[in-house]
């Protein structure tokens, strides 16, 4: 088992408008990329319960031509209302970096 | 349809700067417009809220004074789309302003088209009547009550009134809120090139130095479109776009990167192809446009949510850092009951203290709950509907956290090492997003009204 963060070239989150946060899972070869991509590790049941969404809210997905995996949830909080911790969401990746991928 | 159109994006953010040697390059290179967009929502409600841009007067006006400069040397259009980030009316007249200054300045001539973005109460209970507001993601239906306690609302116009200011005989259009790939799609639209490449190329480039290696600061971008496929590249020769760079940069803040959401329609990547032409070029084919049966703009808008005040303290003592989260509900119920004494109910403020070092940053999602920090953040907000309340809630917070008891405590006078005086911080009125709606129209003119000016 490898953490994601070893994996990944880039591990980021932004906002994608004021209501959804998305995430970039990149990689530097095809090879790791594919080997993530077909773990099947990276799939709603886990992105749900690390974003504590529901599963129909998770979207995931593969990006083959730029060797990426994008997944979206709703914000905590519209940008900027009261108790929104990250208005440009760019620090909610966090709990993607322990993520293990499988050998 | 001529067999090339060349566009130049100076920035991807009007006043966050470009490169003059880059930008210079860059005119050379036989352009057919020059533009830049303005606009972010990133910064939150805020700005939308008060009217004010996130950058200074003088940095849009460093910005814009060189791209005018360009644009009457070598005669050709210049649009600036979402004027002063949200595209508000007094966004738009502060950025309007910084023109005519220049030009007043320079001694400069030309027509300019001014395009409204703010929609009126009247014309949205009116659509909201007609069934044609609806939510853009996870957020509640507009109703008449919504729109009664909106502060200001904007709507993100497409490429027809850039079209129409242009046949209009403008040469300089300042638009207020618009799509980002619309300022960059007008002309090469009214030109005749392919929908899925115009739109797919302005998608790429209003990011301008976003897809450029390395990262330098040098970051006008150039596109360039061809009959069946267009070619990005940097204007400044030292950096350079990569196959990957490009066919990356639809994933940024969109949440697919294959479905490209327009007015009219849909950017549809799934069979483009991306190759590296040169050593610093991109070339990219096979990007569709699906025109949709209807047209759809988006609409932004806040409400006021109160006045804010904050507090900033750090906590060092390792019994009351042990507890923390027991000790601020206690401090809660304290603040209840004392501010109850001068009449502010509960239901008249809203309180939150963010613990950083544990949850600061990703509060309820952060997946560790048993860190032990030797030091933690305290930043306390209170959000009240008067300033007045809001201060007067905060210092009865601040007193709470400040002095209340705990188990075992020995750091009896005072849990908190508070650094600054004053303490409590006002800022203001405060805002918060409460339309992020598509509303259906049928002419894509008549939200926006076109003002032409000779300057």
């Amino acid at each position: 088992m490898v953490a994601l963060s070893e994996l990944a070239s880039v591990l980021r989150s932004k906002n994608a408008g004021a209501l959804l946060c998305t995430l970039d899972l990149m990689f530097e070869d095809v090879a790791t990329y594919e080997r993530v991509r077909d773990s099947g590790v990276i799939n709603p049941e886990l992105i749900a319960s690390l974003y504590h969404v529901s599963q129909n809210e998770v979207s995931i997905i593969p990006y083959d031509v730029a060797m990426a995996i994008k997944v979206t949830v709703p914000r905590l909080v519209p940008s900027g209302s009261f108790g929104d911790t990250d208005v440009y969401g760019s620090q909610q990746h966090g709990p993607l970096l322990t993520i293990e991928i499988p050998d | 349809m001529s067999d090339s159109l060349s566009m130049m994006a100076t920035t991807g953010l009007l006043g966050y700067g470009f490169g003059e040697e880059a930008f210079r390059y860059g005119l050379e290179m036989d352009l057919d417009f020059i533009a830049a967009d303005a606009g972010s929502m990133d910064p939150g409600p805020h700005y939308l809220g008060e009217g004010v841009p996130f950058v200074s007067r003088k940095a849009i006006k460093r910005d814009i004074g060189l791209m005018l400069e360009g644009a009457l040397e070598k005669g050709i259009p210049m649009l600036i789309g979402s004027a002063g980030g949200s595209g508000s009316a007094p966004q738009v007249a502060l950025v309007r302003e910084v023109v005519e200054e220049i030009a007043a300045e320079r001694g400069y001539h030309f027509k300019m088209a001014i395009i409204h973005a703010d929609q009126s109460k009247e014309y949205l209970h009116a659509k909201l009547k007609a069934g044609k507001i609806e939510p853009l993601g996870p957020i509640d239906d507009v109703t008449p009550h919504t729109i009664e306690e909106t502060h200001r609302v904007v709507a993100m116009m497409g490429v027809e009134p850039f079209q129409q200011a242009l046949k209009d005989g403008a040469q300089v259009v300042l638009a207020g809120r618009a799509t980002d790939a619309s300022i960059y799609s007008a002309i090469p639209l009214m030109r005749g090139y392919d929908p899925g490449l115009v739109w797919h190329l302005s998608k790429i480039v209003e990011c301008a130095g976003a897809v450029a290696v390395p990262k330098s600061g040098q970051d006008c971008m150039i596109g360039i479109l061809k009959p069946d496929h267009f070619l990005v590249v940097p204007a400044h020769p030292d950096v350079r776009c990569t196959r990957m760079s490009v066919a990356a940069h639809t994933l940024y803040e969109n949440p697919s990167p294959y479905h490209l959401i327009e007015p009219d329609g849909t950017v549809v990547t799934v069979d483009s192809t991306y190759e590296q032409f040169d050593e610093r070029t991109v070339k990219v084919a096979g990007s569709r446009f699906e025109h949709s049966n209807r047209y759809t703009v988006k609409l932004e808008g806040v409400r006021r949510a109160g006045y804010r005040t904050v507090f900033m303290a750090g906590a060092r003592d390792p019994g009351l850092i042990a507890i923390i989260d027991d000790y601020i509900e206690s401090c809660r119920a304290r603040v209840r009951q004392q501010v109850a004494a001068l009449g502010i109910g509960e239901d008249q403020y809203k309180l939150n203290v963010h613990v950083y070092g544990k949850s600061g940053t990703m509060a309820s999602r952060e997946p560790i709950q048993d860190a032990v920090p030797h030091e933690v953040g305290i930043l306390a907000e209170v959000l009240a509907d008067d300033e007045e309340t809001s201060k007067a809630v905060m210092a009865m917070a601040r007193l709470a956290l400040l002095h209340s008891d705990f188990p075992g405590r020995k750091c009896i006078s005072g849990n908190l090492a508070i650094p600054f005086s004053p303490s409590d911080i006002p800022v203001g009125q405060t805002y918060e997003f409460n339309l992020w709606h598509i509303m259906e129209i049928a002419d894509p003119l008549e939200p926006f009204p076109i003002e032409m000016v000779d300057v």
